[in-house]
């Protein structure tokens, strides 16, 4: 899994290309509390090449979206493929974790918010 | 069918992190020697796959050196797998019940949630997953 980083109008954009599994949760976890430890509270994960999640990657997300609330942010999912979706939907994390169809739509929402 | 094709795939080895991407690479090459399955199906079946091997990755013990053998078979009404590990543990059940912000418990409820049938035995000092999907 390649994990990268950007920053767009104030939103930190963090990318997950390829499996987001036991093996690559902890590196996603790590680069979400960095990323909130520098200041940046909003977050959008761009899913669009995610190409698997399983609960571990579940698990950093959801730990993400705690770390940007606790520090005033928020954290938002964009792209998710199918398997991703079902996933969110199987476990009720579509309530908390509201996907947005692409990393623009998410950012977009948050400047008219 | 495609006689030439296998229908039983095997693979061991140590339940460690890595070995969660080598079952993902497994479940590819079902999906390449069977393009007549529904992929939804198939991306089901490696969802909860996933889920058993990564519990055996975390409650197995003596950690990081249990031995786990995975056999799958595609039949031509569901797809049937078997994770068998010598773990000196009995696998740790999630309560099925976790929070909504709790990083992890998801696991085997979301197995559950993907196949048609899923069962835990103990045997000869092995622990056996069976996990199937019927297929449409």
């Amino acid at each position: 899994m390649d994990i990268h980083k950007d920053h767009r109008d104030g939103v930190a954009v963090i990318g997950c290309d390829g499996r987001l599994n036991m093996v690559s949760a902890p590196s996603l976890r790590a680069a979400l509390k960095s990323t909130i430890a520098e200041g940046g509270t909003r977050v959008v994960i761009d899913l669009a090449d995610t190409s698997f999640i399983d609960s571990s990657g579940l698990g950093a997300l959801v730990g993400g979206l705690k770390d940007a609330r606790q520090a005033g942010g928020d954290l938002r999912i964009a792209g998710p493929s199918q398997q991703v979706l079902t996933v969110l939907q199987l476990t009720n994390l579509n309530r908390v974790l509201r996907p947005y169809a692409t990393v623009k739509e998410a950012t977009d929402g948050w400047s008219h918010a | 069918m495609a006689g030439h094709m296998p229908d039983d795939y095997e693979m061991a080895g140590l339940a460690v992190p890595e070995s969660i991407n080598e079952l993902h690479d497994l479940l590819e090459r079902v999906a390449a020697d069977h393009p007549h399955l529904d992929p939804g199906d198939l991306m089901m079946f490696e969802t909860a796959v996933i889920e058993v091997a990564g519990n055996v990755v975390e409650h197995g013990r003596p950690k990081g050196k249990v031995v786990y053998r995975f056999t799958l078979g595609v039949r031509p009404d569901r797809i049937v797998a078997h994770m068998r590990e010598a773990s000196d543990a009995i696998p740790q059940f999630s309560q099925d019940s976790a929070d909504q912000l709790d990083e992890s418990g998801r696991g085997l409820a979301l197995s559950r949630a993907v196949l048609d049938e899923m069962s835990y035995r103990r045997a000869d000092g092995e622990n056996i997953w069976t996990l199937v999907r019927n297929l449409a």
